[in-house]
């Protein structure tokens, strides 16, 4: 296996405050690693340098071969990478179906002649004309979506045509998930997926990032619930105060006294407890 | 060089009296993340009080200055509470819409109250002037000076030495915790008004007496000069207000100096766009640092669109194009031509500011564009009238979008901001550059609207032209906004960071939206000048801007039909009802009002 | 012992997601109480209704016998609440000295505000140095004595903390929790909410643990320290000892 994502020395400032501390980090093809840590901790500051919504102040960030730090998010989400966000991003006043179309934007060819200098011009035409072409790649998304929906049971499929902000707070959390998979991406960033979701809707969930990782889906996870890490990782990091305190396979470093004194706090508990 | 002194003297006079208006908004938007747009109208009302103090009840100047700032301060009082708490918790857009309403209600008020005629405000002061060096300074020019320097002084003491200055300045920096401490925001709210519109009064009294001249449009340039004055320091950053002010005058003055004085505008709006694209947290800020973001998300409500039947908008497209057949009177016909051509101006707006969520304040200037462009190449190019029309759509389709494309980085108010400056520069340009505009003197005997050697100027021929065009527009957006784009443009609106994390680029498509949008105000502003066939530089306004987005607000957001009938019912219907002519400021701002605070997504809902 | 604030079935909801289910607890008078809890447990939520910040959909709060319900968050500092934010809040662009006399907003005794300020100086030797500082310039465990200093200004009876080791090195956190019992000492009853469990059961005399917006523990701080249970509640189900 080779890596997909190497990240060397990133560093993020914040003022005075070292939000992310120089921090190495790799991911191979076909790998399911976790970031687990505290509030506060960097985890998500660490996504956003890699997904291009921040630029790190040092080090560099490779995907597939090409340096990324600094690069605009829309490039790099059009080299494969898709994320989720934290607190969810919907579009809320769009249909859950045009929310998963937004993530298959880059895959679009036959809308977006290659016309150097009048690319804008000519997708506007194409738009507006709609040819033969234009038209059977938009059936063919729209087909896509169906089969992405259906990931999630009954969840979305029935959902199709409503607008986002009508949904529950975990469907919209599942929209978020079929829009990052519509763009098919080489690397999937899911921060904090089951936010928010009861003990059932969680279960689900795992279930169904499970079942992207038996398909080889590369996927980076940031995620609270400790138990759904531990069954799905093939290695899991911890951070604490910017700085990575822990990596191994699951239970290694669930065991590891950085981690639970990070979690716990800095004295050690009672030894009952340990 | 003493000329030099003079207009140093006289950049530093008008800089200090920007700072009044500019401090006030600081202080507004420091403590509420709010620009408010009705401070100008605030310093015009205190200006007419001064007028009626001088002029009724011949007060001394000392006693007309504390009639204005007691006034004015009461009415800011009355701002705050009336029109905008009750709006705490709807999208942060909707305080910007309804200081707006408030500003169109407060102006049409004066004007009614007072005339739209200018009037004198002649300074009781001595008409003395003395020496300084090359220069000379008078008696008004001192007290504008002192009150400036009195004014930020006394300020500074009530922001640093008492308890209601503390709080105000807590509540700027955090306001959870300044609640936590035991502070009443709402107090802090409405102090921050009366203070703000004290200081605008004030200004415009002086103001008033300065260029011994008052009229009742005179708050809008009021506000602009405070708000770019306000972005040249930073938004909410009181010392970078009154810098900016400083800056503002000089540059106008020096600008004046140099190339005359129909430049002072466009010196100012210059130097807010070069600041906006350069440094959009003002001359103070750190580089690195991304602007603050008071008023993320757009005024799209969650709601559910009303769902117009196809056989409906059918006959609606019949009735109006058989309206021509009854025997009316060619009045009526006038009228809805003119409601046609604004539908266009709004569908226009109502892409860009509903559908991709840019609120733009200066459409207007499309028209502007449209309308120069489409008369220019029928007198000066010779092209027959059937090609000028969409030549001036494709240029301004071009030019609007290359003038909006610097600011595409900028988001929410900024943009706001942005596209208000950029209306204000295509008219000074127009304005200024004669050789190509024939400059103040307008564009006259512009050939009418003809096919082939078939005029068309009978008001019927007119009016299904343009409703056919307007039909015509309105289904090539309607097929816009079913294909990927019209998916991309709300993705953009909802949430652009989000639009980005999956491959959308913001400037590629912000421009097409623009284009298309400007390709259909081109046409309006061109088929509006070979209608009316004279046209300058104040054809359309910021006000016709102002209006536009009413409309579109009336209609919904981003809502193609919304938009027509939004534009149908705030043009036909005031001019149906003859004696409302007049009031028709006063129904636009009022119309906002309401709408802002109870029905945001308008008539027929938001898409 | 009396109880000072209680809260009873409280439901609070953020837009469609529940954050707590039918949460209710006592703060006793002259104790020291921590919540505990790990990530998005529903502590931080807690603090906020107690505030006023945010209103539950159902359950009541009172405070001695103040419904805190029914009054809006100056009116609850008033009432006798003293608040120590979430990552302090100081008021950044004000010096260190403007932002202590700004926790004695709701007071206007001039002449005590006086000799509180000397007092506070006196309990945070450190503070007195960075006076006329801006409060952004500080250090982090220097901002989180600003903020208690602060908040004692106030002269409350209760003060609410929200997290207040976090962030800090851990010098500063076994100062700050020094100083957390030493205002407990002088009769102020104190309430925090901390992700830090072994730290706050040290010095609490009660704990409520939280997890996904339920109680599932409380008890004397002393019997908490030892329960097992507690881990569990942060790092998972599986409770089986370490090797």
């Amino acid at each position: 296996m080779t890596d997909l994502l190497e990240c060397r020395a990133v560093t993020r400032r914040f003022g005075g405050v070292i939000a992310v501390k120089p921090i190495d980090l790799t991911l191979r093809e076909g790998e399911f690693l976790s970031i687990i840590g505290p509030n506060g901790a960097g985890k998500t500051t660490l996504f956003n340098l890699i997904s291009g919504h921040d630029v790190p102040d040092d080090g560099t960030i490779v995907l597939e071969g090409v340096a990324i730090a600094g690069r605009a998010p829309e490039r790099i989400a059009a080299m494969g990478l898709a994320r989720t966000f934290q607190h969810g991003r919907v579009f809320a006043n769009m249909s859950v179906r045009d929310n998963i179309l937004v993530g298959a934007h880059h895959r679009l060819r036959a809308v977006k002649p290659r016309l150097p200098g009048l690319g804008a011009l000519a997708e506007l035409a194409m738009a507006l004309i709609r040819p033969p072409a234009v038209a059977a790649e938009e059936a063919a998304l729209n087909h896509e979506v169906l089969e992405i929906a259906a990931l999630f049971g009954d969840r979305l499929t029935p959902r199709l045509d409503q607008p986002a902000h009508s949904l529950s707070y975990a469907n919209r959390r599942r929209v978020e998930i079929a829009r990052a998979l519509a763009l098919r991406p080489r690397l999937l960033l899911l921060d904090e997926p089951t936010a928010g979701m009861n003990e059932t809707e969680t279960a689900e969930m795992q279930s169904i990032i499970g079942g992207l990782k038996a398909r080889g889906q590369t996927i980076l996870l940031i995620e609270h619930k400790l138990d759904l890490v531990m069954r799905l990782s093939d290695r899991v990091i911890a951070m604490d105060d910017g700085a990575k305190i822990a990596e191994g396979p699951p239970h290694t470093v669930r065991q590891s006294p950085a981690v639970i004194e990070a979690y716990l706090g800095h004295r050690a508990m009672g030894e009952a407890a340990l | 060089m003493g000329s030099w002194l003079d207009y140093t003297i006289n950049g530093l006079i008008i800089g200090n009296i920007y700072a009044l208006v500019a401090v006030g908004l600081a202080l507004i938007f420091g403590v509420s993340n709010l620009i408010n747009f009705a401070q100008g109208s605030v310093y015009a009302v205190g200006a007419y009080i001064g007028w009626t103090c001088f002029t009724y009840l011949h007060t001394p100047l000392a006693v007309t200055a504390l009639i204005v700032v007691v006034a004015c301060a009461g009415l800011g009082v009355a701002i705050e509470r009336i029109g905008l708490r009750p709006l705490a918790g709807a999208a942060r857009i909707a305080p910007l819409l309804a200081t707006i309403g408030i500003s169109l209600v407060l102006d049409q008020l004066l004007q009614i109250v007072f005339t739209p005629d200018p009037r004198a405000l002649t300074s009781p002061l001595p008409n003395w002037r003395i020496s300084v060096g090359g220069g000379t300074i008078g008696a008004l020019d001192l007290l504008i000076a002192a009150t400036g320097i009195v004014s930020a002084a006394v300020l500074y003491g009530f922001l640093r030495f008492t308890k209601l200055g503390w709080a105000v300045r807590a509540t700027a920096q955090d306001r959870d915790a300044a609640r936590q401490m035991g502070v009443n925001t709402d107090a802090v709210n409405m102090t921050v008004f009366a203070i703000a519109s004290a200081l605008g009064g004030l200004s415009g009294l002086l103001v008033g007496m300065y260029f011994n001249h008052i009229d009742p449009a005179m708050g809008f340039q009021a506000t602009l000069k405070g708000v770019v004055a306000q972005v040249i320091g930073g938004m909410g950053n009181v010392p970078g207000a009154i810098f900016g002010s400083l800056l503002l005058g000089l540059t106008e003055s020096y600008g004046v100096a140099i190339f005359g004085s129909s430049y002072r505008n466009l010196f100012s709006f210059a130097l807010l766009l070069l600041i906006l694209v350069l440094r959009p947290n003002g001359l103070f800020a750190s580089a690195r640092s991304t602007p603050p973001e008071p008023m993320t998300g757009s005024f799209v409500t969650p709601n559910r669109p009303v769902r117009v039947p196809r056989w409906a908008i059918v006959a609606a497209v019949v009735i109006a194009a058989a309206v021509p057949l009854i025997p009316a009177i060619p009045y009526v016909l006038q009228v809805l031509t003119n409601a046609w051509l604004f539908a266009m101006l709004a569908i226009s707006l109502t892409l860009v500011a509903g559908t991709l969520g840019q609120i733009s304040l200066g459409h207007a200037s499309l028209l502007l564009i449209g309308a120069y462009a489409s008369a220019l190449f029928a007198l000066d190019s010779h092209w027959p009238v059937w090609a000028s029309i969409p030549a001036a759509g494709i240029v301004t389709a071009l030019l609007g979008t290359a003038l909006i494309a610097p600011s595409f980085r900028l988001r929410s108010h900024y943009v706001s901001i942005a596209t208000l400056g950029i209306g204000e520069i295509v008219g000074l340009v127009i304005l200024n550059w004669e050789s190509l505009t024939r400059g103040p003197m307008g564009v006259t005997n512009i050939p009418p609207l003809q096919v082939g050697n078939i005029e068309l100027d009978n008001p019927r021929a007119a009016y299904w032209i343009t409703l056919g065009i307007l039909v015509l527009l309105a289904m090539m957006q309607t097929r816009l906004l079913r294909s990927h784009l019209g998916r991309i443009f709300r993705a953009i609106r909802d949430d652009d960071v989000a639009a980005r994390a999956h491959g959308i680029s913001l400037g590629r498509y912000k421009a097409i939206a623009f284009a298309f949008g400007g390709f259909a105000a081109g046409i309006s502003g061109g088929i509006a000048a070979h209608q009316y066939s004279y046209i300058n530089n104040e054809t359309f306004t910021s006000t016709v801007s102002i209006s536009a987005l009413t409309m579109v607000i009336l209609g919904g957001m981003g809502n193609v039909l919304g938009a027509i009938l939004g534009a149908v019912a705030l043009t036909a219907l005031p001019e149906m009802f003859r004696g409302t002519a007049e009031y028709r400021m006063l129904i636009y701002g009022v119309a906002l009002l309401l709408l802002v605070r109870f029905r945001p997504q308008g008539i027929l809902g938001t898409t | 012992m009396t109880a000072l604030l209680v809260l009873k079935g409280i439901d609070t909801f953020y837009g469609p997601v529940q954050v707590h289910f039918g949460l209710g607890m006592e703060v006793r008078q002259g104790q020291i109480v921590c919540l505990l809890g790990g990530n998005a447990s529903g502590k931080s939520t807690t603090m906020k209704i107690i505030l006023g910040l945010l209103r539950p959909r159902a359950g009541s709060i009172f405070f001695e016998a103040h419904d805190l319900a029914a009054l809006s968050t100056p009116q609850i500092i008033r009432a006798g609440i003293g608040s120590v934010p979430e990552a302090r809040r100081l008021f950044s662009a004000m010096t260190v000295r403007e932002n202590l006399l700004m926790g004695a907003f709701a007071r206007s005794d001039r002449a005590e505000i006086a000799r509180d300020l000397e007092r506070m100086l006196e309990l945070f030797p450190r503070v007195r140095q960075r006076l006329t500082s801006r409060a952004g310039t500080l250090s982090g465990g220097e901002q989180q004595m600003v903020a208690m200093a602060r908040a004692l200004m106030g002269r409350p009876k209760l003060i609410c903390m929200d997290e207040p080791t976090m962030g800090l090195s851990p010098l500063f956190v076994d100062r700050v929790l020094e100083l957390i019992q030493a205002v407990n000492k002088e009769g102020v009853t104190i309430f925090m909410v901390e992700q830090n469990a072994s730290l706050a059961l040290a010095i609490a005399h009660y704990a409520y643990v939280l997890q996904a917006g339920r109680i599932i523990l409380q008890g004397e701080a002393k019997d908490l320290a030892r329960d097992p249970r507690i881990r569990a509640a942060y790092l998972g189900g599986e409770t089986e000892p370490a090797a």
